[in-house]
Protein backbone atom coordinates (compact mmCIF):
# COMPACT_ATOMS: atom_id res chain seq x y z
CA UNK A 1 0.00 0.00 0.00
CA UNK A 2 1.24 3.50 -0.80
CA UNK A 3 2.26 5.85 1.96
CA UNK A 4 0.35 9.12 2.24
CA UNK A 5 2.97 11.26 0.49
CA UNK A 6 3.01 8.98 -2.51
CA UNK A 7 -0.79 8.78 -2.53
CA UNK A 8 -1.15 12.55 -2.79
CA UNK A 9 1.68 12.95 -5.29
CA UNK A 10 0.09 10.63 -7.81
CA UNK A 11 -3.41 12.09 -7.54
CA UNK A 12 -3.92 14.49 -10.43
CA UNK A 13 -6.80 16.10 -8.54
CA UNK A 14 -4.37 17.41 -5.97
CA UNK A 15 -2.15 19.34 -8.32
CA UNK A 16 -3.16 22.90 -9.18
CA UNK A 17 -5.47 23.04 -12.17
CA UNK A 18 -3.73 25.32 -14.65
CA UNK A 19 -4.53 23.72 -17.97
CA UNK A 20 -7.03 25.34 -20.33
CA UNK A 21 -10.49 23.85 -19.86
CA UNK A 22 -13.51 23.77 -22.11
CA UNK A 23 -16.33 24.03 -19.61
CA UNK A 24 -19.55 24.75 -21.48
CA UNK A 25 -20.43 23.50 -24.91
CA UNK A 26 -24.16 22.73 -24.88
CA UNK A 27 -25.32 26.12 -26.19
CA UNK A 28 -25.14 26.04 -30.02
CA UNK A 29 -24.29 29.76 -29.92
CA UNK A 30 -20.86 29.29 -28.35
CA UNK A 31 -18.56 27.70 -25.83
CA UNK A 32 -16.57 28.77 -22.80
CA UNK A 33 -12.93 28.11 -22.00
CA UNK A 34 -11.28 28.78 -18.71
CA UNK A 35 -7.68 29.93 -18.70
CA UNK A 36 -5.53 30.81 -15.73
CA UNK A 37 -6.12 34.55 -16.17
CA UNK A 38 -9.61 34.86 -17.68
CA UNK A 39 -12.64 33.13 -19.12
CA UNK A 40 -12.84 33.08 -22.92
CA UNK A 41 -16.09 32.66 -24.79
CA UNK A 42 -16.13 31.73 -28.45
CA UNK A 43 -19.18 32.96 -30.33
CA UNK A 44 -20.14 30.86 -33.29
CA UNK A 45 -20.82 32.71 -36.61
CA UNK A 46 -24.58 32.11 -36.45
CA UNK A 47 -24.81 33.96 -33.12
CA UNK A 48 -22.34 36.75 -33.89
CA UNK A 49 -24.79 39.39 -35.09
CA UNK A 50 -27.13 38.85 -32.11
CA UNK A 51 -24.23 38.95 -29.63
CA UNK A 52 -22.79 42.14 -31.10
CA UNK A 53 -26.25 43.74 -30.90
CA UNK A 54 -26.52 42.75 -27.24
CA UNK A 55 -23.04 44.07 -26.46
CA UNK A 56 -24.03 47.41 -28.00
CA UNK A 57 -27.32 47.58 -26.09
CA UNK A 58 -28.20 49.78 -23.12
CA UNK A 59 -29.48 46.66 -21.39
CA UNK A 60 -25.99 45.12 -21.27
CA UNK A 61 -24.52 48.39 -19.97
CA UNK A 62 -27.17 48.67 -17.25
CA UNK A 63 -26.77 45.05 -16.12
CA UNK A 64 -22.98 45.30 -16.03
CA UNK A 65 -23.08 48.55 -14.08
CA UNK A 66 -25.41 47.07 -11.48
CA UNK A 67 -23.03 44.12 -11.07
CA UNK A 68 -25.72 41.63 -12.10
CA UNK A 69 -23.98 40.56 -15.30
CA UNK A 70 -20.34 39.64 -15.79
CA UNK A 71 -18.38 42.20 -17.76
CA UNK A 72 -17.31 41.32 -21.30
CA UNK A 73 -14.88 42.69 -23.81
CA UNK A 74 -14.11 41.56 -27.33
CA UNK A 75 -10.85 39.57 -27.31
CA UNK A 76 -8.23 40.68 -29.80
CA UNK A 77 -7.15 38.04 -32.34
CA UNK A 78 -3.84 36.58 -31.22
CA UNK A 79 -4.26 37.72 -27.60
CA UNK A 80 -4.69 34.08 -26.57
CA UNK A 81 -3.28 30.98 -28.26
CA UNK A 82 -6.76 29.52 -28.86
CA UNK A 83 -8.04 32.54 -30.84
CA UNK A 84 -7.64 32.25 -34.59
CA UNK A 85 -8.10 35.19 -36.94
CA UNK A 86 -11.64 35.64 -38.16
CA UNK A 87 -13.13 34.18 -34.97
CA UNK A 88 -15.24 36.17 -32.55
CA UNK A 89 -14.28 35.71 -28.88
CA UNK A 90 -15.25 37.49 -25.69
CA UNK A 91 -13.09 37.80 -22.61
CA UNK A 92 -14.55 37.82 -19.09
CA UNK A 93 -12.84 38.14 -15.71
CA UNK A 94 -12.52 34.86 -13.82
CA UNK A 95 -14.59 34.31 -10.73
CA UNK A 96 -12.76 32.03 -8.34
CA UNK A 97 -13.58 29.58 -7.08
CA UNK A 98 -16.46 28.40 -9.26
CA UNK A 99 -19.35 27.51 -6.98
CA UNK A 100 -21.94 25.03 -8.18
CA UNK A 101 -25.62 25.02 -7.18
CA UNK A 102 -25.13 21.75 -5.28
CA UNK A 103 -22.77 23.68 -3.00
CA UNK A 104 -25.21 26.50 -2.18
CA UNK A 105 -27.44 27.00 0.82
CA UNK A 106 -31.18 27.54 0.37
CA UNK A 107 -30.72 31.30 0.79
CA UNK A 108 -28.12 31.31 -1.98
CA UNK A 109 -30.53 29.42 -4.26
CA UNK A 110 -33.13 32.05 -3.59
CA UNK A 111 -30.67 34.87 -4.26
CA UNK A 112 -29.60 33.25 -7.53
CA UNK A 113 -33.22 32.67 -8.61
CA UNK A 114 -34.24 36.23 -7.74
CA UNK A 115 -31.28 37.59 -9.68
CA UNK A 116 -32.34 35.55 -12.71
CA UNK A 117 -35.91 36.85 -12.47
CA UNK A 118 -34.74 40.43 -11.97
CA UNK A 119 -32.58 40.20 -15.08
CA UNK A 120 -35.40 38.47 -17.00
CA UNK A 121 -37.79 41.29 -16.09
CA UNK A 122 -35.39 44.03 -17.23
CA UNK A 123 -34.65 42.03 -20.34
CA UNK A 124 -38.34 41.82 -21.29
CA UNK A 125 -38.79 45.57 -20.91
CA UNK A 126 -35.77 46.17 -23.14
CA UNK A 127 -37.14 43.97 -25.94
CA UNK A 128 -34.87 41.03 -25.21
CA UNK A 129 -35.36 37.71 -23.47
CA UNK A 130 -33.34 35.10 -21.58
CA UNK A 131 -33.23 31.95 -23.70
CA UNK A 132 -32.09 29.84 -20.75
CA UNK A 133 -32.52 30.24 -17.01
CA UNK A 134 -30.61 27.75 -14.89
CA UNK A 135 -28.59 28.04 -11.66
CA UNK A 136 -25.56 26.92 -13.67
CA UNK A 137 -25.57 30.38 -15.30
CA UNK A 138 -24.97 31.98 -11.89
CA UNK A 139 -21.72 32.16 -9.93
CA UNK A 140 -21.10 33.72 -6.54
CA UNK A 141 -18.48 36.44 -6.55
CA UNK A 142 -17.87 36.52 -2.81
CA UNK A 143 -21.39 36.45 -1.36
CA UNK A 144 -22.99 38.17 -4.37
CA UNK A 145 -24.62 36.21 -7.21
CA UNK A 146 -23.75 37.23 -10.75
CA UNK A 147 -25.07 36.09 -14.14
CA UNK A 148 -22.14 34.85 -16.19
CA UNK A 149 -23.75 33.65 -19.40
CA UNK A 150 -23.74 36.50 -21.91
CA UNK A 151 -25.12 34.16 -24.58
CA UNK A 152 -28.37 33.83 -22.64
CA UNK A 153 -29.70 37.01 -24.22
CA UNK A 154 -31.60 37.03 -27.48
CA UNK A 155 -34.03 39.41 -29.10
CA UNK A 156 -37.61 38.80 -28.11
CA UNK A 157 -40.46 38.15 -30.51
CA UNK A 158 -42.77 41.05 -29.52
CA UNK A 159 -45.83 38.98 -30.41
CA UNK A 160 -45.03 35.82 -28.44
CA UNK A 161 -46.24 35.59 -24.86
CA UNK A 162 -44.18 32.48 -24.14
CA UNK A 163 -40.93 32.61 -22.19
CA UNK A 164 -39.16 29.56 -23.57
CA UNK A 165 -36.83 29.35 -20.56
CA UNK A 166 -39.80 29.17 -18.16
CA UNK A 167 -39.74 25.36 -18.12
CA UNK A 168 -36.03 25.28 -17.40
CA UNK A 169 -36.39 27.86 -14.62
CA UNK A 170 -39.15 25.82 -13.00
CA UNK A 171 -37.24 22.53 -13.29
CA UNK A 172 -33.85 23.81 -12.18
CA UNK A 173 -34.65 26.57 -9.67
CA UNK A 174 -38.15 26.16 -8.33
CA UNK A 175 -38.74 22.41 -8.14
CA UNK A 176 -35.46 21.62 -6.32
CA UNK A 177 -36.50 24.18 -3.68
CA UNK A 178 -39.98 22.63 -3.49
CA UNK A 179 -38.39 19.16 -3.15
CA UNK A 180 -36.06 20.40 -0.41
CA UNK A 181 -38.95 22.04 1.49
CA UNK A 182 -41.58 19.32 1.28
CA UNK A 183 -39.68 16.13 0.50
CA UNK A 184 -36.38 16.79 2.31
CA UNK A 185 -34.47 16.08 -0.89
CA UNK A 186 -31.21 17.93 -0.19
CA UNK A 187 -30.29 20.63 -2.69
CA UNK A 188 -26.90 18.88 -2.90
CA UNK A 189 -28.55 16.03 -4.85
CA UNK A 190 -28.98 18.37 -7.82
CA UNK A 191 -25.43 17.25 -8.61
CA UNK A 192 -27.19 14.29 -10.21
CA UNK A 193 -29.95 16.34 -11.86
CA UNK A 194 -28.35 18.77 -14.34
CA UNK A 195 -31.73 19.74 -15.79
CA UNK A 196 -33.49 19.75 -12.42
CA UNK A 197 -36.67 17.81 -11.68
CA UNK A 198 -39.61 17.14 -13.97
CA UNK A 199 -43.00 18.27 -12.56
CA UNK A 200 -44.14 14.62 -12.59
CA UNK A 201 -41.26 13.56 -10.30
CA UNK A 202 -42.34 16.07 -7.69
CA UNK A 203 -46.05 15.43 -8.27
CA UNK A 204 -45.68 11.69 -7.70
CA UNK A 205 -43.56 12.15 -4.59
CA UNK A 206 -45.80 14.73 -2.90
CA UNK A 207 -48.74 13.66 -0.72
CA UNK A 208 -52.08 14.09 -2.52
CA UNK A 209 -53.25 17.05 -0.43
CA UNK A 210 -49.99 18.90 -1.02
CA UNK A 211 -50.42 18.64 -4.80
CA UNK A 212 -53.40 20.97 -4.56
CA UNK A 213 -51.44 23.75 -2.84
CA UNK A 214 -52.47 26.87 -4.83
CA UNK A 215 -48.89 28.17 -4.74
CA UNK A 216 -47.65 25.09 -6.61
CA UNK A 217 -50.75 23.94 -8.48
CA UNK A 218 -49.60 25.22 -11.89
CA UNK A 219 -45.95 24.12 -11.84
CA UNK A 220 -46.54 20.71 -10.27
CA UNK A 221 -50.08 19.41 -10.75
CA UNK A 222 -51.28 21.20 -13.90
CA UNK A 223 -47.90 20.75 -15.59
CA UNK A 224 -48.17 17.01 -14.91
CA UNK A 225 -51.75 16.83 -16.14
CA UNK A 226 -50.93 18.75 -19.34
CA UNK A 227 -47.82 16.68 -19.99
CA UNK A 228 -47.86 15.00 -23.38
CA UNK A 229 -44.98 12.52 -23.34
CA UNK A 230 -45.49 11.39 -26.94
CA UNK A 231 -45.13 14.88 -28.36
CA UNK A 232 -42.10 15.64 -30.52
CA UNK A 233 -39.32 18.08 -29.61
CA UNK A 234 -39.50 21.79 -29.01
CA UNK A 235 -39.32 22.71 -32.67
CA UNK A 236 -42.70 21.16 -33.32
CA UNK A 237 -44.42 22.80 -30.36
CA UNK A 238 -46.77 25.67 -30.89
CA UNK A 239 -46.68 28.70 -28.68
CA UNK A 240 -49.46 31.20 -28.06
CA UNK A 241 -49.14 34.50 -29.84
CA UNK A 242 -50.97 37.76 -29.87
CA UNK A 243 -50.64 40.88 -31.94
CA UNK A 244 -50.53 43.39 -29.09
CA UNK A 245 -46.93 43.87 -27.87
CA UNK A 246 -48.10 45.69 -24.72
CA UNK A 247 -50.29 42.75 -23.77
CA UNK A 248 -47.39 40.36 -24.42
CA UNK A 249 -45.12 42.36 -22.15
CA UNK A 250 -47.82 42.44 -19.48
CA UNK A 251 -48.29 38.66 -19.66
CA UNK A 252 -44.54 38.00 -19.47
CA UNK A 253 -44.04 40.33 -16.51
CA UNK A 254 -46.95 38.72 -14.68
CA UNK A 255 -45.30 35.32 -15.19
CA UNK A 256 -42.00 36.59 -13.80
CA UNK A 257 -43.81 38.10 -10.82
CA UNK A 258 -45.57 34.81 -10.06
CA UNK A 259 -42.30 32.88 -10.27
CA UNK A 260 -40.81 35.36 -7.80
CA UNK A 261 -43.63 34.67 -5.33
CA UNK A 262 -43.24 30.91 -5.80
CA UNK A 263 -39.48 31.08 -5.20
CA UNK A 264 -39.98 33.10 -2.00
CA UNK A 265 -42.56 30.59 -0.84
CA UNK A 266 -40.44 27.52 -1.64
CA UNK A 267 -37.22 28.95 -0.18
CA UNK A 268 -39.04 29.21 3.14
CA UNK A 269 -37.71 30.43 6.45
CA UNK A 270 -34.25 30.41 7.91
CA UNK A 271 -33.07 27.03 9.13
CA UNK A 272 -31.20 26.27 12.33
CA UNK A 273 -29.03 23.36 13.38
CA UNK A 274 -26.85 22.26 16.26
CA UNK A 275 -23.86 23.82 14.48
CA UNK A 276 -25.48 27.11 13.49
CA UNK A 277 -25.84 27.82 17.23
CA UNK A 278 -22.60 26.10 18.14
CA UNK A 279 -20.59 29.19 19.02
CA UNK A 280 -23.39 30.69 21.11
CA UNK A 281 -23.97 27.43 22.99
CA UNK A 282 -20.37 26.18 23.23
CA UNK A 283 -19.93 25.30 26.92
CA UNK A 284 -16.36 24.11 26.41
CA UNK A 285 -15.24 27.64 25.56
CA UNK A 286 -15.02 30.36 28.19
CA UNK A 287 -15.08 33.98 27.08
CA UNK A 288 -11.37 34.30 27.94
CA UNK A 289 -10.51 31.31 25.71
CA UNK A 290 -12.49 32.78 22.82
CA UNK A 291 -10.74 36.11 23.26
CA UNK A 292 -7.33 34.41 23.42
CA UNK A 293 -8.07 32.37 20.29
CA UNK A 294 -9.26 35.40 18.35
CA UNK A 295 -6.18 37.41 19.37
CA UNK A 296 -3.91 34.60 18.18
CA UNK A 297 -5.76 34.33 14.84
CA UNK A 298 -5.50 38.11 14.40
CA UNK A 299 -1.76 38.00 15.15
CA UNK A 300 -1.32 35.22 12.57
CA UNK A 301 -3.25 37.23 9.96
CA UNK A 302 -1.08 40.28 10.70
CA UNK A 303 2.06 38.20 10.41
CA UNK A 304 1.16 36.19 7.29
CA UNK A 305 -0.81 38.93 5.45
CA UNK A 306 -2.59 36.38 3.26
CA UNK A 307 -4.42 37.33 0.06
CA UNK A 308 -6.33 34.06 -0.22
CA UNK A 309 -7.62 32.17 2.80
CA UNK A 310 -9.45 28.85 2.98
CA UNK A 311 -11.51 28.34 6.14
CA UNK A 312 -12.32 24.63 6.53
CA UNK A 313 -15.22 24.02 8.93
CA UNK A 314 -16.04 27.73 8.89
CA UNK A 315 -19.30 27.36 10.88
CA UNK A 316 -20.99 30.79 11.14
CA UNK A 317 -17.84 32.52 9.95
CA UNK A 318 -16.20 34.25 12.94
CA UNK A 319 -12.71 33.53 11.63
CA UNK A 320 -13.57 33.96 7.95
CA UNK A 321 -14.72 37.47 8.84
CA UNK A 322 -11.49 38.16 10.73
CA UNK A 323 -9.55 37.06 7.63
CA UNK A 324 -11.74 39.21 5.37
CA UNK A 325 -11.28 42.18 7.73
CA UNK A 326 -7.53 41.64 7.37
CA UNK A 327 -7.87 42.12 3.60
CA UNK A 328 -8.02 38.51 2.37
CA UNK A 329 -10.56 36.98 0.03
CA UNK A 330 -11.92 33.93 1.77
CA UNK A 331 -13.42 30.61 0.74
CA UNK A 332 -15.45 29.21 3.63
CA UNK A 333 -16.41 25.52 3.67
CA UNK A 334 -18.82 23.80 5.97
CA UNK A 335 -21.07 20.78 5.59
CA UNK A 336 -23.74 22.34 7.84
CA UNK A 337 -26.04 24.36 5.59
CA UNK A 338 -27.73 26.28 8.41
CA UNK A 339 -24.41 27.49 9.85
CA UNK A 340 -23.12 28.39 6.41
CA UNK A 341 -26.32 30.26 5.60
CA UNK A 342 -25.67 32.55 8.57
CA UNK A 343 -22.13 33.09 7.35
CA UNK A 344 -23.34 33.93 3.83
CA UNK A 345 -25.95 36.40 5.12
CA UNK A 346 -23.38 38.13 7.31
CA UNK A 347 -20.87 38.34 4.45
CA UNK A 348 -23.56 39.76 2.16
CA UNK A 349 -24.72 42.32 4.75
CA UNK A 350 -21.18 43.43 5.50
CA UNK A 351 -20.03 43.21 1.85
CA UNK A 352 -17.12 40.91 2.70
CA UNK A 353 -15.33 38.90 -0.02
CA UNK A 354 -16.27 35.51 1.37
CA UNK A 355 -17.42 32.66 -0.88
CA UNK A 356 -19.51 30.17 1.09
CA UNK A 357 -19.56 26.57 -0.13
CA UNK A 358 -21.56 23.73 1.40
CA UNK A 359 -18.92 21.02 1.27
CA UNK A 360 -17.41 18.34 3.43
CA UNK A 361 -13.62 18.27 3.20
CA UNK A 362 -13.69 14.59 4.19
CA UNK A 363 -15.91 13.79 1.18
CA UNK A 364 -15.21 16.65 -1.24
CA UNK A 365 -17.66 17.43 -4.04
CA UNK A 366 -16.76 15.15 -6.96
CA UNK A 367 -16.28 16.14 -10.57
CA UNK A 368 -19.47 15.82 -12.61
CA UNK A 369 -21.01 16.24 -16.02
CA UNK A 370 -19.78 15.22 -19.44
CA UNK A 371 -16.61 13.10 -19.20
CA UNK A 372 -16.34 14.22 -15.58
CA UNK A 373 -14.75 17.45 -16.87
CA UNK A 374 -17.79 19.71 -17.18
CA UNK A 375 -18.04 20.51 -13.48
CA UNK A 376 -14.81 20.46 -11.54
CA UNK A 377 -14.32 18.64 -8.28
CA UNK A 378 -13.89 20.72 -5.14
CA UNK A 379 -10.20 19.84 -4.90
CA UNK A 380 -9.65 20.70 -8.58
CA UNK A 381 -10.85 24.19 -7.70
CA UNK A 382 -9.07 24.65 -4.39
CA UNK A 383 -5.72 22.90 -4.63
CA UNK A 384 -2.70 25.16 -4.28
CA UNK A 385 -4.70 28.38 -4.34
CA UNK A 386 -4.32 29.60 -0.77
CA UNK A 387 -1.69 31.44 1.25
CA UNK A 388 -3.32 30.40 4.50
CA UNK A 389 -5.61 27.52 5.42
CA UNK A 390 -7.61 27.66 8.66
CA UNK A 391 -8.48 24.30 10.25
CA UNK A 392 -9.87 25.39 13.57
CA UNK A 393 -11.29 22.52 15.63
CA UNK A 394 -11.69 20.31 12.58
CA UNK A 395 -8.96 17.68 12.91
CA UNK A 396 -10.71 15.73 15.69
CA UNK A 397 -13.80 15.45 13.45
CA UNK A 398 -11.69 14.05 10.61
CA UNK A 399 -10.06 11.54 12.98
CA UNK A 400 -13.10 10.42 14.97
CA UNK A 401 -15.98 10.76 12.50
CA UNK A 402 -14.16 9.88 9.30
CA UNK A 403 -11.35 7.67 10.65
CA UNK A 404 -8.72 9.58 8.69
CA UNK A 405 -5.06 9.10 9.68
CA UNK A 406 -3.19 12.27 10.69
CA UNK A 407 -0.64 11.72 7.91
CA UNK A 408 -3.40 11.86 5.27
CA UNK A 409 -4.81 15.05 6.79
CA UNK A 410 -1.33 16.59 6.67
CA UNK A 411 -1.01 15.62 2.98
CA UNK A 412 -4.29 17.30 2.10
CA UNK A 413 -3.36 20.48 3.98
CA UNK A 414 -0.03 20.59 2.14
CA UNK A 415 -1.89 20.33 -1.19
CA UNK A 416 -4.28 23.16 -0.33
CA UNK A 417 -1.89 25.79 1.03
CA UNK A 418 1.33 26.91 -0.51
CA UNK A 419 2.52 28.56 2.69
CA UNK A 420 0.63 28.74 5.98
CA UNK A 421 -1.67 26.46 7.96
CA UNK A 422 -3.37 27.50 11.20
CA UNK A 423 -4.66 24.43 12.99
CA UNK A 424 -6.46 23.98 16.30
CA UNK A 425 -5.61 20.77 18.09
CA UNK A 426 -8.36 19.37 20.29
CA UNK A 427 -6.85 16.92 22.82
CA UNK A 428 -8.58 13.66 23.90
CA UNK A 429 -9.42 15.22 27.27
CA UNK A 430 -11.64 17.85 25.57
CA UNK A 431 -15.44 17.34 25.96
CA UNK A 432 -15.94 17.56 22.19
CA UNK A 433 -13.29 14.91 21.57
CA UNK A 434 -14.92 12.72 24.22
CA UNK A 435 -18.35 13.22 22.62
CA UNK A 436 -17.13 11.68 19.37
CA UNK A 437 -14.77 9.11 20.94
CA UNK A 438 -17.67 6.75 21.70
CA UNK A 439 -15.76 3.97 23.39
CA UNK A 440 -12.84 3.87 20.96
CA UNK A 441 -10.30 4.89 23.59
CA UNK A 442 -7.81 2.24 22.54
CA UNK A 443 -7.71 3.57 19.00
CA UNK A 444 -7.80 7.32 19.55
CA UNK A 445 -7.71 8.08 23.29
CA UNK A 446 -3.89 8.14 23.38
CA UNK A 447 -3.36 10.79 20.65
CA UNK A 448 -1.18 13.69 21.70
CA UNK A 449 -0.05 16.90 20.06
CA UNK A 450 3.32 15.20 19.49
CA UNK A 451 1.53 12.70 17.24
CA UNK A 452 0.11 15.66 15.33
CA UNK A 453 3.42 17.49 14.85
CA UNK A 454 5.18 14.22 13.88
CA UNK A 455 2.51 13.50 11.23
CA UNK A 456 2.78 17.03 9.83
CA UNK A 457 6.60 17.17 9.99
CA UNK A 458 7.13 15.88 6.45
CA UNK A 459 5.18 18.87 5.02
CA UNK A 460 5.36 21.61 7.65
CA UNK A 461 7.40 22.97 10.51
CA UNK A 462 5.86 24.68 13.51
CA UNK A 463 6.18 28.46 13.22
CA UNK A 464 4.17 29.37 16.32
CA UNK A 465 2.13 27.74 19.06
CA UNK A 466 -0.40 28.94 21.64
CA UNK A 467 -2.04 26.91 24.40
CA UNK A 468 -5.55 28.02 25.37
CA UNK A 469 -6.94 27.86 28.91
CA UNK A 470 -9.28 25.00 27.96
CA UNK A 471 -6.36 22.75 26.90
CA UNK A 472 -6.70 23.25 23.15
CA UNK A 473 -3.60 24.21 21.21
CA UNK A 474 -3.26 26.51 18.19
CA UNK A 475 -0.43 25.73 15.78
CA UNK A 476 0.82 27.95 13.00
CA UNK A 477 2.51 25.64 10.51
CA UNK A 478 4.81 26.88 7.76
CA UNK A 479 4.98 24.70 4.67
CA UNK A 480 8.36 23.21 3.82
CA UNK A 481 9.16 24.24 0.22
CA UNK A 482 9.11 21.31 -2.21
CA UNK B 1 -73.71 49.24 -17.73
CA UNK B 2 -76.05 47.98 -20.42
CA UNK B 3 -76.44 44.24 -20.99
CA UNK B 4 -75.32 44.79 -24.54
CA UNK B 5 -72.02 46.27 -23.42
CA UNK B 6 -71.37 43.44 -20.96
CA UNK B 7 -72.06 40.96 -23.74
CA UNK B 8 -69.69 42.85 -26.02
CA UNK B 9 -66.88 42.86 -23.46
CA UNK B 10 -67.23 39.18 -22.64
CA UNK B 11 -67.30 38.27 -26.32
CA UNK B 12 -64.11 40.17 -27.04
CA UNK B 13 -62.46 38.65 -23.94
CA UNK B 14 -63.36 35.16 -25.11
CA UNK B 15 -62.04 35.87 -28.60
CA UNK B 16 -58.82 37.14 -27.03
CA UNK B 17 -58.40 34.02 -24.91
CA UNK B 18 -59.22 31.86 -27.90
CA UNK B 19 -56.74 33.68 -30.10
CA UNK B 20 -53.99 33.12 -27.56
CA UNK B 21 -54.67 29.41 -27.54
CA UNK B 22 -55.44 28.91 -31.22
CA UNK B 23 -53.15 31.21 -33.20
CA UNK B 24 -49.94 29.45 -32.37
CA UNK B 25 -46.39 29.90 -33.57
CA UNK B 26 -43.57 27.37 -33.62
CA UNK B 27 -41.22 27.60 -30.60
CA UNK B 28 -37.49 27.17 -30.95
CA UNK B 29 -35.31 26.74 -27.89
CA UNK B 30 -32.16 24.88 -27.07
CA UNK B 31 -33.33 24.52 -23.47
CA UNK B 32 -36.24 22.08 -23.27
CA UNK B 33 -39.40 24.15 -22.65
CA UNK B 34 -41.27 21.03 -21.48
CA UNK B 35 -44.70 20.05 -22.73
CA UNK B 36 -46.71 20.41 -19.52
CA UNK B 37 -45.03 23.64 -18.49
CA UNK B 38 -45.54 25.11 -21.96
CA UNK B 39 -49.26 24.35 -21.67
CA UNK B 40 -49.30 25.94 -18.20
CA UNK B 41 -47.82 29.07 -19.77
CA UNK B 42 -50.50 29.12 -22.46
CA UNK B 43 -53.30 28.78 -19.93
CA UNK B 44 -51.71 31.40 -17.66
CA UNK B 45 -51.29 33.79 -20.59
CA UNK B 46 -54.97 33.46 -21.46
CA UNK B 47 -56.04 34.23 -17.89
CA UNK B 48 -53.75 37.23 -17.54
CA UNK B 49 -54.76 38.53 -20.97
CA UNK B 50 -58.45 38.28 -20.07
CA UNK B 51 -57.92 40.18 -16.83
CA UNK B 52 -55.87 42.80 -18.63
CA UNK B 53 -58.53 43.29 -21.30
CA UNK B 54 -61.48 43.35 -18.89
CA UNK B 55 -59.75 45.82 -16.62
CA UNK B 56 -59.09 48.13 -19.55
CA UNK B 57 -62.66 47.90 -20.71
CA UNK B 58 -64.21 48.40 -17.30
CA UNK B 59 -61.93 51.37 -16.72
CA UNK B 60 -62.94 52.87 -20.05
CA UNK B 61 -66.67 52.45 -19.28
CA UNK B 62 -66.33 54.81 -16.34
CA UNK B 63 -64.38 57.20 -18.53
CA UNK B 64 -66.56 56.77 -21.60
CA UNK B 65 -66.83 60.48 -22.15
CA UNK B 66 -63.08 60.94 -22.51
CA UNK B 67 -61.80 57.49 -23.36
CA UNK B 68 -58.64 58.31 -25.21
CA UNK B 69 -57.45 60.73 -22.59
CA UNK B 70 -58.04 58.53 -19.54
CA UNK B 71 -57.47 55.00 -20.73
CA UNK B 72 -54.77 53.53 -18.50
CA UNK B 73 -51.30 53.49 -19.89
CA UNK B 74 -50.24 49.91 -20.63
CA UNK B 75 -46.65 50.75 -19.91
CA UNK B 76 -47.42 51.80 -16.35
CA UNK B 77 -49.61 48.74 -15.78
CA UNK B 78 -46.72 46.48 -16.67
CA UNK B 79 -44.10 48.47 -14.81
CA UNK B 80 -46.09 49.04 -11.65
CA UNK B 81 -48.02 45.90 -10.92
CA UNK B 82 -45.70 43.43 -12.50
CA UNK B 83 -42.48 44.30 -10.83
CA UNK B 84 -41.05 40.90 -9.86
CA UNK B 85 -39.52 42.20 -6.66
CA UNK B 86 -41.94 44.66 -5.16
Amino acid sequence: MNGPRKFFDRESALTPLDTELELTFRDPAGELRLTEGCALRRIRPAAEEETRAFLASTLRKTLEQSGELISSRIAEPGSHPCISSGEFWLEHPRIDPISYPWEWTTAQWRAAAELTLRVASQTIDAGWTLKDATPLNILFSGPRPILVDVLSFERRDPHSSVWLAYGQFVRTFLLPLVAAKYLSWPLQTTLFARDGYEPRQIHDALPRWRRMNPKLLDVVTLATVFERPGQRGAASKKTPSTTDPDLVRHVLQKRIARLGKQIRYAAGDRSHSQWSRYEKNAAHYQAADVEEKQQFVKSVLARCRPNHVLDIGANTGTYSLLAADAGASVVALDSDTAALEELWRTALDRKKPITALVADIARPTPAAGWCNREHLSLLDRLTGRFDLVLMLAVVHHLILRHQLPLTHIAGLCAALTHRWLLLEWVPPSDPMFQEWLRGRDDLYGHLTEDDLTRAFASHFHVADRAQLGNGRVLFLFDRIPT
Amino acid sequence: MSRMKVFQILSVALILVGSLLIFERPAYAYADPGTGLLAVQAAGSALVATGWYLRRKIYSLFRSGDETQHEPNNQSVADGEDSPNP
